[in-house]
This record gives structure tokens, C-alpha cells and sequence, in this order.
């Protein structure tokens, strides 16, 4: 148990630290009673109100969530947390950032591995676009319209064939 | 659309691997169409264009004449609480307001819920331990619809689900296990423990949460996202084969040091069934596993695993009252299952 330093009878319950000009620390041991005579209190004062700051951190986070929406759907992140439950596919973009945190805990990873969907169908689907292109272009060298064909050409191209015919 | 109640489901046949300690095996996949709001975020019209997508989809896949397709009349409460008691649907299905959809394989072993938590959600039950046929017929159906269906999918999350919970994968596998030996050696605390850690979720099959009921537990796998599905299945695979494994040393163990004390339980179990004449169904859930146990130690002979195990289907509320085909007071249900009990287990 250490004395106060003022009065060198009861308990010092606070440390108080001067600083001198030089910056130089000095502690100061201080019962209740000196404190309060001193003008010492308002440590309980300065001492923050951990339940407010929380409140106060979580009001400004639901409002952040409440702003990210996706725009697909009008969902906003806020709502989602309320339900549980997203409102279109485009939200899995539109909260990317705060959705990844949410399934790395549930997941333990955020990298989809696995079966990719309908990869073989929109193969399939290109091939049978290129397929309908040649045809026609095929057709408009036929009847001799240049335009068209070089459209159409240019169309192939950008869809990477290479086999210029 | 006429409903065949006292035919169950091939899933229940107690034909497949390790019947005597795991009923079924089930796969389920969750799949939304691309270009459609989810569930939450739609509105009528959409939710009647997914009933008629999938529905088509499944009749140009030829599926719609394997089975039949249940709509509004036949799904709403309570009378939808048939397909809930059979595995088929699930409570959410029944107690949405939705425009919603269930096809339901002539054999039971799959289910196609529309409009549910996700657009699609399928799944394919087997009898046993077997996620070959399971997984297989499951994967199957999806090919097959993928070639019908344009699915929400990113290449980063996956198939993309309504809740991230499934996200990925979107792939939840099953095992539904029947393990007396273990609850009543008290090891089960400590098995159910270790599939958590191993990153496997445990539940009781009847009662909330992880109160199990007459010993029947679910395992299935956690992840969805971040694992193939070929992992997952490998992984609540392999913990599944121990737990079994476990569970038939259990039940060496209590044929050899306790076999007085088990069939004292697996026959007042019997005597009560076939003796009461009033039962709820939980008292008459508990006391059928107790006899399925009987039964698969070959301490009962005269019954069959799976009549006892479609018992356990039969004696639901709902299931009831659709094979005696009556609709019935509670009190008078479980007057009658007592009746309905007794007639079968009668030899």
C-alpha cells in the first residue's frame, strides 16, 4: 500500500504525472481526499464510456452499410446483415469488399474451386456464332455484296477466327 | 396429382452399404438462374417465370415423366408437411409464401425445390452409405440441367446462392446416421466433437438444433466455397466410414458386456409399441429406433430393417393421417398410431 504524498496518511488511490519544462516526469501519489482538494478529479470523467463509443462506432458502421447497395437490386449491405440473405447475383459484386471477410470465417477461403458453370455450353454457343458467320459470309462473297462480307469479316475477327476465308 | 403414402421411398430400403448404421445418403445442390432476382428480391411474375423455366427444363430433359411436379394446392400447410416428413421438401418450402414448385422422382430418391431459399435446389437421396450412386445421379441431373438452365455463377465466389452459406459449390452432402451403440456407450459426445472439428456440422434428425431424438443424427459438410466437390464428398466421407466403423465396435462391445442390459431396452421398446394404445409420435420415434437397433443386432429376427426404418417416415403426423387417409385431431392421431403401430409390428 503506498501513502499519499500530500498528506502522508491515507491510501493513494492516483498517480499523477507532472511534467516539468524540460519534459522531465515526476509521479505523484495521491490519496482521494488531496485530489479533490487539488482540483485533481475528473479522472473518472475522462474515462470513456465504452458502451457510447460502441454505440456510436456501430450507428456509424450501419450507416456506411446502409450506403453500399447494389445497384442491380436496390439491396443495401445493411439489409442483407438484417436477413441473411442477398438479392440478386450482382450483390456477391456490389459487396464484395465486406461479403469476402464474411465468407473467408464461413469458408475459410474466398477462391471458388470446383465445377465452373456452363463453361462447355458457352463454348458450344461461340462455335455455333462463328459457324452462323461463316455461312453468311460465305453467301455474301456468293452474291458478290463486298460490304456485307467485309462486316462480317471484321465480325469473325473479333471473335477470334483465326481462318480468314 | 394422387399421392402413393404407403409406398416410401426406395432411399428407406435399408438395401445399400452399412444399412445398419446409416439410413440414407443424400447430395443436394443449390443453383439460381441468372438474370432473376433471388427469392427475397422477386417479385410475382418472376417467381412464376422460374416455376415455368424449371419446369420445362425438366420436362425437355425428359424428367417431368420420372415423376411428378407439385404446385400451391398440394404444398401449402399443412398438407405440405407430407413432403417435409418425407425428406422430399423442406419446412421453408411449405410455409413460404412464394409461388413455389416440388417435382418428386416416382422412387423419392429426388427432389427439386423451386423457389425456396435458392431459384433451384435438388437433391438425390440413397439407401445406406453410398455417395456413388448418390453424388453420381446428382451430378447427372445437373449437367443435364445446365444444358437447359443459364446459372448465377462467378468465377471467384462460384455458384452464387442467397446466402453465402453455400455459396461455391453451392453443394451440401449428407449422411444420416443411426448410432445407439455410441449414444449408449456415452462415446458419442466425443465422436460428435471431432466431425465439428474436422470441419463437418452435426445436428439431430427430429428436435432443433443438436438435440438428437431416437439416436439419428445428420453429418454434412461446412464449406461450400474453397473445396471441390469431389473434396467434400471425400471428406464427410471419410470422417462418416470412421464414425461407422466406431459405432459397430460400439455395438461389439455391448453384445459382449452388456447384452442383458441391450435387450432388455430393444424388447420393452417392442412390448410398449405393440402393447400401447395411445403414443405420440416422439414416444413412438424413440421406441422404433430402439427396435431398429434390436433388429440389426439380430436380437429381433421377425422384423426387417426396413419396415421398421419406413415406420419411423409412416408415423409422422402428416404421413399418417395420408396412409390411413383421414384427417385427424391430435388426440385421436395418436390414438390411431398406436392402432396403426400395433397392426404392423403384429407377427
Amino acid at each position: 500500500m503506498k501513502l499519499c504524498d500530500i498528506c502522508g496518511k491515507k491510501e493513494a488511490t492516483l498517480v499523477v504525472r507532472q511534467l516539468d519544462k524540460e519534459g522531465k516526469a515526476t509521479d505523484l501519489n495521491v490519496c482521494a481526499e488531496c485530489a479533490k482538494k487539488r482540483g485533481l478529479t475528473g479522472v473518472e470523467e475522462c474515462e470513456p464510456d465504452s458502451g457510447a463509443v460502441i454505440a456510436e462506432l456501430k450507428s456509424r458502421m450501419e450507416e456506411s452499410d446502409s450506403k453500399v447497395i447494389c445497384p442491380r437490386c436496390g439491396m443495401s449491405f445493411a439489409e442483407f446483415k438484417r436477413a441473411g440473405r442477398l438479392g440478386c447475383a450482382d450483390c456477391y459484386q456490389a459487396f464484395t469488399e465486406k461479403l469476402k471477410p464474411i465468407i473467408r470465417r464461413l469458408h475459410g477461403a474466398v477462391q471458388h474451386i470446383g465445377k465452373t458453370a456452363n463453361q462447355g455450353r458457352k463454348r458450344a454457343q461461340e462455335r455455333l456464332e462463328i459457324q452462323r458467320l461463316r455461312a453468311e459470309l460465305e453467301k455474301a462473297i456468293k452474291q458478290e455484296d463486298y460490304e456485307k462480307a467485309a462486316a462480317l469479316r471484321d465480325r469473325l475477327k473479333r471473335r477470334g477466327d483465326e481462318t480468314d476465308s | 396429382m394422387k399421392l402413393t403414402p404407403e409406398k416410401v421411398g426406395t432411399w428407406l430400403s435399408s438395401s445399400g452399404p452399412d444399412s445398419d448404421v446409416v439410413i440414407s445418403t443424400r447430395v443436394r445442390f443449390a443453383r439460381n438462374l441468372i438474370d432473376v432476382p433471388f427469392v427475397v428480391r422477386m417479385k410475382q411474375f418472376e417467381q412464376e417465370l422460374v416455376l415455368e423455366t424449371v419446369r420445362w427444363a425438366l420436362a425437355d430433359i425428359g424428367f417431368l415423366k420420372q415423376g411428378r411436379f407439385f404446385e400451391e394446392e398440394m404444398l401449402a400447410e399443412p398438407d405440405g408437411l407430407y413432403f417435409v416428413e418425407r425428406h422430399l421438401a423442406s419446412l421453408d418450402l411449405i410455409t413460404s409464401k412464394t409461388r413455389k414448385g416440388l417435382f418428386v422422382s416416382e422412387d423419392e430418391t429426388v427432389s427439386l425445390m423451386v423457389n425456396e431459399e435458392d431459384h433451384i435446389r435438388f437433391q438425390v437421396l440413397a439407401s445406406g452409405f453410398d455417395f456413388v450412386t448418390a453424388f453420381g445421379k446428382a451430378a447427372e441431373l445437373d449437367e443435364k440441367l445446365e444444358g437447359q438452365l443459364a446459372y448465377a455463377f462467378s468465377p471467384e465466389f462460384g455458384f452464387l446462392t442467397s446466402c453465402p452459406t453455400n455459396v461455391g459449390t453451392a453443394l451440401r452432402v449428407s449422411v444420416f446416421l443411426h448410432l445407439p451403440g455410441l449414444v449408449l456407450t456415452k462415446e458419442i459426445e466425443r465422436v460428435l466433437r471431432g466431425a465439428y472439428a474436422l470441419g463437418l456440422l452435426v445436428r439431430g434428425v427430429f428436435g432443433e438444433g443438436t438435440e438428437s431424438r431416437a439416436n439419428l443424427f445428420q453429418i454434412s459438410n461446412r464449406r461450400t466455397l474453397g473445396q471441390s466437390e469431389a473434396e467434400i464428398v471425400e471428406v464427410v466421407s471419410s470422417v462418416c466410414r470412421q464414425i461407422v466403423d466406431y459405432e459397430h465396435k460400439a455395438r461389439q462391445f455391448l453384445m459382449h458386456n452388456l447384452r442383458v442390459e441391450v435387450e432388455d431396452k430393444v424388447f420393452r421398446s417392442l412390448g410398449l409399441l405393440r402393447g400401447a394404445r395411445i403414443i405420440s409420435t416422439e414416444e413412438a420415434t424413440d421406441l422404433l429406433a430402439m427396435v431398429r437397433f434390436g433388429v440389426a443386432l439380430g436380437i429381433i429376427n421377425e422384423l426387417r430393417l426396413a419396415e421398421v426404418t419406413q415406420l419411423l417416415i409412416l408415423v409422422r403426423p402428416a404421413n399418417l393421417q395420408a396412409v390411413l387417409g383421414e384427417k385427424l385431431r391430435g388426440d385421436e392421431q395418436d390414438e390411431r398410431r398406436a392402432t396403426f403401430i400395433r397392426e404392423k409390428l403384429v407377427r
